[in-house]
């Protein structure tokens, strides 16, 4: 094989998102990360130095640049339903599937991903909380840790009817009202 | 055959049986502080390994010792593809060791434990 090539690294993380948003963390070999991320193997290596370190990179990446994504779309948002409409279908959420399969697989396991999600779940917390003040929000931004949960578990349950949903978000339809 | 385990701040590699032969090395010592990360990585010994200097290399059957590719070196003791572990280094001899371990996903998971931060 030849030298390693000169790659972009930001894109590379990008990639990663998608992948390990995707599939299970122990499911995704460095024969795939490699043929999918278009990176030389050992460039790999010598750029993030292990599996591990691509993803706490893929994981940070989210954190920093979707995030605050979903924040603005709380902040935003008219009512509960709206934002979680919004939230569950947004384009961020590629980033936020990734947030939910480390909650689930990796931070009961792993103290650096336990911090991230940490720190990912408390500034949605935060801006619940600032929302809740500005007067029009519902019962449920009340509660900013119900919020927050209902959130994650209604894009489980999106990502859990994808492949049965007739179209769009069949949870939605049906999510909690805030009446 | 390698066994990897950690004393105190330090990664200890410690090559067995004949493998100390084809390798020319029994042991290595590295500072964790210098240890980036470990990865189990079945795929890596279908890899170029280099240029050979000095080790054992018969493609299929094992590979040891130090190699070099793109400037490089690299430290393998691999005979079964199946528990190739990684270990990435910095500021070491070595840039990388790659070899065989008993439960890569352990092994993963000792090393990964006893970094001081990443």
């Amino acid at each position: 094989m030849g030298r390693p090539r000169g790659f972009d690294e930001a894109e590379v993380v990008r990639a990663a998102v998608v992948l390990f948003a995707n599939r299970a963390y122990d499911g995704v070999s460095v024969d795939e990360l490699v043929s999918h991320l278009g990176v030389h193997r050992n460039s790999l290596y010598k750029t993030f130095g292990s599996k591990r370190g691509l993803y706490l990179a893929a994981l940070r990446w989210c954190l920093n640049e979707e995030v605050p994504t979903l924040i603005a779309e709380i902040e935003r948002a008219e009512d509960a339903t709206a934002a979680f409409q919004r939230l569950t279908t947004s384009m961020a959420w590629a980033g936020m599937d990734l947030l939910l399969l480390a909650a689930v697989e990796r931070a009961p396991v792993d103290r650096e991903v336990a911090l991230e999600v940490k720190r990912a779940l408390n500034s949605l917390d935060e801006a619940v909380q600032r929302r809740r003040g500005s007067g029009q929000a519902a019962e449920i931004m009340r509660s900013p840790l119900g919020f927050t949960a209902t959130l994650l578990g209604l894009r489980l349950r999106v990502r859990a009817a994808v492949l049965t949903a007739e179209s769009g978000a069949p949870t939605l339809r049906h999510g909690p009202h805030p009446s | 055959m390698s066994k990897v385990h950690v004393e105190g701040d330090e990664l200890i590699v410690e090559i067995e049986g004949l493998d100390k032969l084809w390798a020319l090395k029994s042991r290595l010592v590295i500072p964790l502080a210098n240890v980036r990360g470990a990865t189990a990585d079945p795929g890596i010994v279908k890899e170029s390994k280099g240029l050979r200097a000095p080790g054992t290399h018969v493609p299929g059957v094992i590979t040891a010792g130090t190699f070099t590719l793109d400037g490089e070196r690299v430290f393998w003791d691999v005979h079964d593809a199946a528990k190739a572990l990684v270990i990435e280094l910095a500021d070491e001899r070595y840039s990388r060791l790659i070899v065989e371990v008993a439960d890569p996903r352990a092994t993963v998971a000792l090393i990964e434990n006893s970094l001081p931060h990443v």
